[in-house]
């Protein structure tokens, strides 16, 4: 019994090493594409430090942050971004629109294991593109103190993130076994995840009632709690939370997403013709 | 002349057709689009809510400025930033030659096919916040309101010289999709008052990337503070455009036709 769990999970290893290479080196060749966070992510953070000094002008502090720790949370955050990003929901729905689909009923692999892996070959890519030399840029060139409070929690955070992403975008692009054409469905997810995960604003701006919302939504796990572990300090709603708790949390919202997709991925094959549309 | 305004007619039929083709994705994609252009303003609303402000812009003001940024942005989505895809696709795939033999300008060609109706929603959603802000600011005089059409159709062409640019981009850094986050993101200094700056990127953004002449200037003008600077920096934008239609043509006499 013991063995056999052992193969298996020896086995499932060699596909996601074996599928996350293959994305690794097939996005290499593109390595070019990543590079252009390396102009962008610097040039919304200069915006964003032009706002802010702004808006706190004279002021201390706003919502309880100063203005090193506004820029801190969006040079964290930025970097966080590269990280975690996914468009499983993107490859999904244009699987499931051409009939592409199929050929992964076929496989002796789940089709969300088979882009989970891929996503880790994409963004092991973003790390060494994106992530490292947007670092480098924060850290020395915008002396923006990046490196984590609590390291180990921050890691731990920044995985719970990736995941977190994944599986809520892999059910937005479920939604196409419905609708067939899921852009609109997916650009209101993003819609709503650009303002609610606190990439343009910390969510200690919003509404009190809305920041109790945010502990039953999946945004603020996907960005606003990495960033703020890394910072060392979360509060939201009225409510701090020490990093391990915060963290813990997170590993259960996670745990809840990846039931939901499972629940959603079963019922959606019913739905599925193979024939595209 | 006539072919080109019946070309330009039959491609904003297609546009239309195409959308219909998948209603309730387009239904959704409108009401998404007003709603996500709504949500942009909020964020200049929950600063503001904390007692902070930009220095020199009430609350009404700021939001003036950034629904004329949502409404140019649409009017620009819909009417020419189809062209940065189509030609990425085409120079891609190495299929361009199939625009290049039509008995039409491939710049305009390009151009009409790609009018997208969807962006209308872009607009609506500007327009809202644009009529609230406008609900609460003082009445502009007629001048005011003159300059300020000026400005946002001037502003419209400089979107267009970005896109052209970003289009032009394509043809030597072929396949990348990512182009325009580059120039979306350097757009984004129009979509702020431009005194928050410092005075040397007020220039950058006035005069080499004219970018404040998208949302910025339009909304001074609005609000009476149009001045003669403004006016002088229309020749820049023009300049900017005339340079973004140089460069897409020349590059359109580099393409090589072999894909990447």
């Amino acid at each position: 019994m013991k063995k056999k769990l052992e193969h298996r999970l020896s086995h499932r290893l060699s596909v996601l090493k074996a599928v996350a290479i293959v994305t690794y080196k097939e996005w290499a060749a593109y390595r070019t594409h990543s590079m252009v966070s390396i102009f962008v992510g610097p040039v919304y953070f200069i915006v964003q430090y032009f706002i802010w000094t702004a808006v706190y002008g004279s002021k201390g502090q706003i919502n309880g942050m100063e203005l090193n720790q506004m820029l801190r949370y969006f040079g964290v955050s930025t970097i966080i971004g590269y990280l975690t990003m996914d468009f499983a929901d993107w490859n999904l729905q244009m699987l499931v629109r051409t009939g592409k689909f199929t050929t992964f009923l076929l496989r002796p692999i789940h089709h969300r294991y088979f882009a989970l892996s891929q996503k880790f070959g994409h963004r092991v890519l973003g790390f060494f593109i994106e992530f490292v030399p947007c670092l480098l840029i924060f850290q020395f060139i915008f002396r923006i103190n990046i490196v984590p409070q609590h390291i180990i929690y921050s890691i731990l955070s920044v995985l719970l993130a990736f995941f977190m992403n994944f599986y809520v975008n892999y059910c937005i692009g479920l939604t196409a076994f419905w609708l067939v054409q899921a852009s609109g469905i997916r650009r209101v997810y993003q819609a709503l995840a650009s303002v609610f995960s606190g990439a343009f604003i910390p969510l200690v701006f919003f509404p009190t009632w809305m920041q109790k919302a945010l502990f039953f939504l999946p945004f603020q796990y996907t960005l606003y709690v990495p960033s703020m572990v890394a910072t060392g300090h979360y509060e939201l709603a009225e409510i701090t939370m020490s990093i391990p708790q915060i963290v813990g949390l997170q590993a259960i919202a996670v745990l809840v997403a990846f039931l939901l997709t499972e629940l959603i991925y079963q019922r959606s094959l019913r739905h599925f013709t193979a024939v595209g549309g | 002349m006539k072919k080109y305004l019946r070309l330009y007619r039959q491609s904003i039929r297609i546009s239309f057709a195409a959308a219909m083709s998948y209603r309730a994705n387009f239904i959704l994609q409108s009401l998404i689009m007003i709603l996500s252009n709504s949500l942009f303003p909020l964020i200049t609303l929950l600063i503001y809510k904390t007692g902070a402000s930009f220095p020199g812009w009430s609350l009404y003001e700021v939001l003036l400025l950034q629904s004329i940024f949502t409404i140019s942005s649409g009017f620009a989505n819909m009417l020419f930033s189809g062209v940065v895809w189509v030609t990425m696709d085409h120079v891609k795939e190495g299929t361009l030659e199939i625009v290049l033999i039509k008995p039409v300008k491939c710049l305009f060609y390009l151009v009409a096919t790609t009018f997208s109706v969807e962006n209308v929603a872009v607009v609506v959603g500007g327009v809202i916040v644009f009529i609230i802000a406008y609900s609460n600011i003082s009445a502009p005089s007629l001048i005011s309101w003159l300059a300020a059409i000026v400005f946002f159709l001037i502003g419209l062409l400089v979107m267009l010289a970005l896109n052209l640019l970003m289009s032009a981009t394509s043809f030597k850094w072929v396949a990348n999709t990512r182009i325009p986050e580059m120039f979306t993101s350097v757009l984004n200094f129009g979509n702020y008052p431009s005194k928050i700056f410092p005075k040397s990127l007020q220039a950058v953004i006035t005069f080499i990337l004219p970018v404040t002449m998208v949302s910025c200037f339009p909304a001074e003008a609005l609000l009476g503070r149009a001045d003669g600077f403004m006016f002088l920096a229309i020749l820049p934008c023009i300049l900017f455009l005339i340079i973004g239609i140089c460069i897409y043509e020349h590059m359109v006499t580099l393409y090589e036709g072999v894909g990447g």
